[in-house]
């Protein structure tokens, strides 16, 4: 038996009701319905909103992180007043403000193997959203075991990519994707960056499909993989087939249970920056703020070198003085530049990406190499507080 | 990709197969090899390749014949949300 509509929510779903595909019953099936949003960033936030606006019953939101500056450029279900706030509740309140007819429910924990299945399997439909791709995995495999959509939505940059993993009908994303890429071939969007609107492209297009899914109308995207670019305004269709070697959801499935990939692919994680090579590689801001000082009297950079492998366009932001740029993608081909018998101090942002190229320097043959720990960011934040923080 | 090919997001290159399409991207952007390739010359598993929307693994792979006007689409995962 499906909910009767107040009228109330006849009034506030009129727009709905009229038309056929949708229609009471149609909208009667959104209130009985549920879908868990698994991350409320970029993609979390148009999702959660539009699916509250649409009448969708009970919705599920899965994060453990807190609200901070850099997520407004993108994340429109948070706000400046909900800075440093749970993201859960930050958009749980947005939701219920928007439509306190729906019922939030909140997980202010991490998707893990220990809890994946037990949040999910009360919902219909799954939405990833995740910005990592240990969750990503656990998404997918979960919604395998369990039999349910997974639609998925990831972006980069200026790229987005979106489809409906259905095992039970199409290919996962497994099938697609077997392994997660090996650490640091795949940059993050923290360390990337992306273009604040494209995740609302693409999230709207993840809720656009869960409410088909919930609504049983129109052609999911089961079986199909769009591409869009927003620099070209492209928008590609290739064709997913389900994989026969696929090890979640093929004949011969050899993985039976969840598995947390961060423990042993050493995937970076999340979506945030920890910025340290090891305990042995790193050198913190502060104490080579004094080892620049003891030097400050000869000329700096004759001692010590300072590698900043970030974009040129990085340097506009912040900048050390006397380093010498080489962006991360193109050390490999520039060692002959770099002399390997002097001192030197590699950094980037926060300490990621010259995390990698302390591991290839050192494989090069470099012995003293170091890795400023947090990278010109800590620096920003320890020594000298008149650069910006990004 | 387009992260690390100087912002091309669209070349023309002639090539009769996948194999010497990829062998004539590899020339222009030797940066991509570690990407594309792993250390026994197999396509890493994050990466998809699509010809006219079709996955090479489900044409001939590597061997994939190319026609003048086919769309050549080289795709790796991206986690970011
Ligand atoms: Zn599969």
């Amino acid at each position: 038996m499906l909910p009767e509509l107040s009228h109330e929510e006849i009034l506030r779903y009129s727009r709905h009701l009229l038309i056929p595909e949708v229609g009471l019953d149609g909208q009667r099936k959104l209130k009985n319905s549920s879908v868990l949003v698994i991350g409320t960033g970029g993609l979390g936030s148009p999702v959660a909103l539009y699916l509250a606006a649409a009448g969708v019953g009970r919705i599920g939101l899965v994060d453990y992180d807190v609200v901070d500056q850099t997520n407004l450029q993108r994340q429109v279900i948070h706000g400046a007043s909900t800075v440093g706030q749970l993201k859960v509740e930050s958009a749980r309140a947005k939701m219920l403000d928007l439509n306190s007819d729906i019922q939030v429910d909140v997980y202010n924990e991490p998707f893990t193997s220990e809890n994946a299945m037990r949040i999910a399997k009360d919902y219909d439909v799954l939405i990833d959203g995740t910005d990592n791709f240990p969750t990503r995995y656990l998404s997918n495999d979960v919604a395998v075991f369990l039999g349910k959509p997974n639609v998925y939505g990831s972006i980069f940059r200026f790229d987005g990519q979106v489809s409906v993993f259905d095992a039970r009908r199409g290919p996962c994303y497994r099938c697609l994707f077997p392994e997660p890429p090996p650490p640091g071939l795949v940059p993050s969007c923290a360390e990337g960056g992306v273009l604040g609107v494209l995740p609302g492209t693409v999230g709207t297009l993840q809720a656009t499909e869960a409410l088909k899914l919930l609504l049983g109308m129109g052609d999911p995207l089961i079986g199909k993989l769009l591409l869009y670019n927003a620099l070209d305004m492209s928008f590609d269709f290739v064709t997913l087939k389900k994989n026969p070697k696929c090890r979640v959801c093929g004949p011969s499935a050899d993985i039976h249970e969840l598995i947390d990939y961060e423990e042993f692919c050493g995937v970076p994680g999340h979506d945030h920056e920890d910025g340290s090579a090891g305990a042995d590689w790193d050198i913190e801001a502060s104490e080579l703020a004094s080892r620049l000082n003891s030097g400050a009297s000869t000329s700096l950079s004759a001692d010590l070198l300072l590698l900043d492998v970030r974009e040129p366009h990085e340097l506009q932001i912040s900048a050390l003085p006397h380093a010498l740029n080489i962006p991360l993608g193109q050390l490999a081909s520039r060692l002959s530049e770099l002399d390997s018998a002097r001192e030197m101090v590699v950094f980037c942002k926060a300490g990621t990406r010259s995390a990698r190229a302390l591991e290839l320097l050192v494989s090069a043959g470099f012995k003293k190499v170091r890795n400023l720990k947090g990278g010109i960011n800590a620096w920003a934040r320890e020594v000298d507080t008149t650069l910006p923080i990004y | 990709m387009r992260y690390y090919v100087d912002n091309q997001h669209e070349i023309t290159i002639p090539a009769a197969s996948m194999a010497e399409l990829v062998s004539g991207i590899l020339a222009r952007y030797p940066v991509l090899r570690p990407h594309l390739f792993d250390a026994e010359g197999n396509l890493r598993r994050h990466f998809n390749i699509f010809v006219n929307g079709a996955n090479i693994r489900d044409l001939n792979g590597m061997d994939t014949p190319l026609t003048d006007g086919d769309k050549v689409i080289l795709m790796a995962s991206a986690a970011g949300g």
